[in-house]
């Protein structure tokens, strides 16, 4: 947080003003009230209201890192007495020394000077207060406007998270390639097509649940990730193999819904989609002391130039699983030797 | 009547299950292939010159766009794609038709009587004109963004993705793309390259060269008020005076 006075031309320049005034407002007094000499007004005013000026500008850093919420009112009330006493201190004894030693032949002035000490010490503890208290207030108003600012921030992340999640759902190749499936088989093979309608509103009714945003069983989950293939591998034949080793341990436990879907979307995609040799996918869960560990794995080809929008499917799953788990769940993804997998863990405990 | 040679182009076997059973309606219409990757497609349309395709757009190795664009024999096209908003802007003026996957027997009818229509009117002119070329027009005229690039070099098809292009050269009415692999010859102009390779990565440095910013080594004074690139395989590519002020904006000094 910057000085908020020396930290813009403006404030600076209505302190200025602001103490030019109190200094002129003292000189007019001494001039008129009291009759001193304008040499003797001018440098009185000078050192007493400019340097308080001044001096007050200091009161900004006990306030700032003496920070009421954080420690207990006593320490923070004595750092402040502490404090002020320093600068008041180092203000009184500069402004009424140097005054002294300047004007040492003016005996009506020094006895007048050394009369109004208590005064001028009063009254500058008093404005020292004032200052600290506006610095207070500066200081909350700036905290809370970045605090607002950055809740803004997080929750316009939170939301383009959501809404990737949304678009990332169903890819409409996939729902009108498999209609087009449907309509063939409906043909050659009634009873498949049928088959295949099933999973596929299985499929869709589960992705709509998604919205909601709530954790299903491993199990579950995997039933539906289970007719999404079966829905390929109508499509793409023997071209597609696909295996599954969920431990026991995993079939319980609960994941955030179509969490794995963009996985094994983009499993096919960049396998199935691009080639022409079979090509295997492969998902694995197991637990460990702290997490359960899911892999999913494809074969791809190297050599195929990869198209871009990759990584879209990955980021959203990795901002999913910092949403749920904040830094107790991780995605890692590597692709090497023609193999691309994909490790999530997932903390076992978590609510 | 003499029969008309089909070929299927589509990676879905249901799918070109279901173009054939519609297909059996007509028997003029003889399938004389199926392929289901764009590649082995190409190639069986340059050697047994159909007069009529089917073609998916979303196909392992080579898209439908693609195979159009290093096709040499010029069949009629019926596209065949599930939801691609490019695509069908680009069918809707230029193929013969196109049909949303999934189509009923009654649109398939309509797109063949159209395909009937204009191989009437071909076989009547000397020439007819076919609406390939216009789809790679369209293409041209779009903004759509360039990923991969088909080239056809000593009889053979390279696919190369954008990503790896390190720079283009101009070479009269070609373009010479330079890759670690090597380099290859594409009919094109630079134009069509400035427009769809993505300009966050591409620059137009020189009236005749695009550079990769990505391969970009360090950038030295050259001559009078002229710089020239030297490029992270050891290339060297001049850079005008628009070059360098290009070049200040995309990288920042």
């Amino acid at each position: 947080m910057s000085h908020p006075i020396t930290g813009n031309r403006r404030s600076i320049l209505i302190y200025s003003l602001v103490w030019l005034m109190v200094a002129a407002t003292q000189g007019i007094l001494y001039l008129y009230v009291f009759n001193f000499s304008i040499p003797v007004v001018v440098t009185d005013a000078l050192f007493s209201s400019l340097l308080f000026g001044f001096m007050g500008l200091l009161a900004w850093y006990p306030t700032r890192y003496i920070p009421f919420h954080r420690q207990s009112p006593f320490y923070s009330i004595s750092a402040h007495v502490v404090a002020g006493v320093v600068v008041m201190g180092s203000w009184v004894l500069l402004s009424i020394g140097m005054l002294n030693a300047i004007f040492s032949t003016q005996v009506e002035y020094i006895e007048f000077l050394n009369q109004t000490v208590a005064w001028r010490a009063m009254l500058g503890g008093l404005i020292y207060l004032v200052l600290v208290l506006i610095y207070y207030l500066v200081s909350n108003n700036q905290k809370l406007q970045e605090r607002s600012q950055q809740e803004e921030r997080l929750k316009g992340m939170v939301r383009d998270a959501e809404l990737n999640m949304l678009k990332s759902q169903i890819n409409p190749h996939f729902l009108f390639n498999s209609l087009n499936s449907i309509s063939s088989l409906t043909m050659s093979n009634p009873d498949e097509a049928r088959e295949m309608i099933i999973r596929l509103s299985d499929f869709l009714r589960y992705s709509l649940k998604h919205r909601e945003n709530e954790y299903v069983p491993l199990g579950e989950e995997l039933g539906r990730m289970k007719d999404y293939l079966a829905i390929e591998k109508v499509r793409f034949g023997e071209k597609l193999l696909y295996e599954f080793e969920v431990d026991k341990a995993c079939e319980e436990f609960p994941v955030p819904t179509m969490i794995f879907q963009p996985l094994f979307e983009n499993a096919i995609r960049h396998s199935v989609y691009e080639s022409v040799d079979p090509v295997s996918i492969k998902f694995s869960c197991v637990p460990d002391d702290w997490h359960m560990k899911a892999v999913i794995s494809n074969d791809f080809d190297p050599a195929i130039p990869i198209r871009k929008g990759t990584g879209v499917g990955l980021q959203n799953v990795r901002q999913r699983i910092a949403l749920a788990y904040k830094e107790n769940g991780t995605v890692q993804w590597s692709g090497n030797d023609g193999v691309f997998s994909v490790t999530i863990l997932f903390p076992r405990i978590f609510i | 009547m003499t029969s008309k040679k089909i070929i299927i182009v589509e990676d879905e076997r249901p799918a070109r299950d279901l173009l054939k059973t519609y297909l059996e309606a007509f028997p003029e219409m003889e399938v004389i292939g199926e392929y289901d990757n764009g590649f082995d497609g190409l190639k069986a349309i340059n050697e047994l010159k159909p007069d009529a395709i089917f073609l998916d757009v979303q196909m392992p190795k080579l898209t439908g766009f693609e195979l159009l664009e290093v096709l040499e024999h010029q069949p009629e096209v019926i596209f065949t794609t599930a939801y691609d908003q490019f695509a069908i802007r680009a069918f809707e003026r230029n193929a013969v038709d196109y049909l949303l996957k999934p189509f009923s027997k009654e649109r398939f009818k309509e797109a063949m009587v159209k395909l009937n229509a204009r191989l009437e009117t071909k076989e009547g002119s000397a020439k007819g004109e076919s609406g390939i070329e216009k789809i790679r027009q369209h293409f041209a005229e779009s903004d759509e963004m360039l990923h991969r690039v088909v080239i056809k070099k000593s009889g053979k098809i390279h696919v190369i993705s954008t990503g790896d292009i390190n720079f283009l050269e101009a070479q009269d009415d070609y373009v010479m793309i330079y890759t670690d692999e090597g380099k290859y010859l594409k009919q094109q102009t630079m134009k069509y390259f400035e427009q769809h390779l993505d300009n966050q990565q591409f620059v137009r440095v020189h009236r005749s060269y695009i550079a990769n910013i990505t391969c970009i080594e360090r950038i030295e004074p050259y001559e009078k008020s002229n710089f020239v690139l030297i490029l992270k395989d050891g290339n060297k590519v001049p850079v005008s005076r628009n070059g360098m002020q290009v070049l200040k904006e995309n990288l920042d000094f």
